[in-house]
């Protein structure tokens, strides 16, 4: 479970996070929805000490985030993170970029490593590009790489943020349909998104994100399909 | 006596390929330390702490705003004076070392910021530790962006090694090697153009060498984003 209590962030001047409360429960999918460059990202980063936070604090399976004798190398092991940019290690194949943490953070041997990063590269259908480089996948292929070095680390939950914004519309569905089968098989996500339909047919909840706190948040159909506050509401028609 | 023949002989060459063989001992042992030192320079500057990144940032301006020949004559002179009197040609190298290490620092901590941050956080978020995503993700991709800028400075310190003919440094490189024959000779243009040669060929030998790894970096780094 993730428990965010009051989490508050600035960058300067600027609030992010104004007091964020939020609970997401073992194999829940939530999405978070709003407008860009409200925060939505920065509470992801927050969630695995990407990111410091400066008020409240943000529990996963009841340890500290945040906490002083918190041992956040070993923590962000349970916290899968996948990026709007792919960013796969563009020194590597495909293989080696799943094996990498593998070997360095679980220390597992070669060969166990590269048995992990071929099958979770098979598991999102990257069987046959094993030893491409990051730079002779499409965007699609290259997303659904991060998802697969994500997931190597056996993570208890993915954070994806954004993860389907820098595709090319036709390159879309792949990735969703990655999620559709992570979502089937129980795991965990809060995914920062604008796929509303996407959001619509997978997510448990969505949380509308504005001001720096969840303005709402319900099941998804319901807020979807009938959100109860008037900025969701505005929000809501404008991107649909 | 054979040695005071006024025209160019055998020995003359040999001691002109001697020199160059010189020169080349000194690039490589000043790049290396200062490709070693240049590293740590640039890393600590990209350091959280704001006094170590002004110290260094100082450190750099310094060094690469004097001339490097003051520089020579200057950190010679000083060693003598705080009473360690150094070999000419090794306080030249460690001259020569500092110099470049300047240099080096600046290409450093631009390949460390070439690193897009979130691929370091990407890296950071799979449980890596700091130094596990410094030398498994940042140093491999901030070297591939910036090894033709180092290459670059590598082949300017080749020739920047001749400046240390003003502390009389002995064996003599290339350029000294050179002055040599022409002070008894009086052919001053024919012996520069071998000099030239000499020189030519060996910073044709180091971009051949770096244009292998940069060719083979390509494949991979078509599309970086």
């Amino acid at each position: 479970m993730i428990e965010i209590e009051a989490v508050h962030k600035s960058f300067g001047e600027l609030e992010v996070l104004a007091g964020v409360d939020l609970t997401v429960e073992k194999g829940e999918v939530l999405c978070v929805i709003g407008a860009s460059g409200s925060g939505k990202s920065t509470l992801l980063l927050c969630i695995n000490a990407l990111e410091p936070i400066q008020q409240g604090r943000i529990l996963v399976d009841g340890i500290d985030v945040h906490g002083k004798a918190t041992d956040q190398n070993r923590l962000r092991q349970k916290l899968g993170i996948v990026f709007q940019q792919y960013n796969a290690f563009p020194h590597l194949t495909a293989r080696q970029n799943v094996a990498l943490a593998p070997r360095l953070v679980r220390k597992a041997g070669r060969k166990e490593a590269d048995e992990i990063a071929e099958k979770r590269l098979l598991h999102v259908g990257l069987g046959d590009k094993l030893e491409h480089y990051p730079s002779q996948l499409s965007g699609g292929q290259q997303q659904r790489l991060a998802i697969a070095r994500a997931l190597a680390m056996d993570p208890d939950y993915m954070l994806l943020d954004e993860i389907t914004s820098a595709l090319d519309p036709e390159l879309v569905g792949e990735v969703l349909d990655t999620l559709r089968m992570l979502s089937d098989e129980g795991m965990t996500m809060i995914a920062v998104t604008h796929e509303i339909p996407f959001a619509r047919e997978v997510a448990d909840r969505v949380a509308f994100f504005h001001a720096g706190v969840i303005h709402e948040i319900g099941p998804a159909r319901e807020l979807i399909g009938n959100p109860q506050k008037p900025r969701t509401r505005e929000f809501l028609s404008k991107i649909l | 006596m054979q040695n005071l023949t006024l025209s160019f002989t055998f020995n003359d060459f040999l001691l002109m390929l001697r020199g160059a063989g010189i020169t080349f001992v000194l690039t490589i042992a000043s790049g290396a330390a200062g490709t070693l030192l240049g590293f740590l320079v640039g890393w600590g500057r990209s350091a959280p702490s704001r006094l170590l990144r002004h110290l260094l940032g100082a450190y750099i301006e310094v060094v690469r705003s004097v001339p490097l020949i003051i520089q020579f004559v200057l950190f010679n002179s000083f060693m003598a004076i705080v009473g360690h009197p150094m070999n000419p040609f090794v306080s030249g190298l460690l001259t020569l070392s500092i110099y470049i290490s300047a240099y080096v620092a600046e290409v450093v901590k631009a390949g460390i910021d070439s690193v897009p941050r979130r691929t370091r956080m990407a890296a950071r978020g799979l449980g890596m530790s700091y130094l596990q995503d410094f030398v498994h993700v940042v140093v491999p991709i901030g070297t591939r962006t910036v090894f033709p800028a180092w290459t670059g400075l590598m082949l300017g310190l080749m020739k920047d090694t001749s400046l240390i003919a003003v502390l009389g440094a002995s064996p003599p490189e290339l350029l000294r090697a050179s002055q040599i024959i022409i002070t008894r000779i009086q052919e001053p243009l024919m012996i520069l153009l071998g000099a030239g040669v000499f020189y030519f060929v060996m910073c044709a030998v180091i971009a051949a060498a770096s244009k292998r790894y940069e060719t083979r970096w390509r494949r991979e780094q078509e599309t970086w984003q």
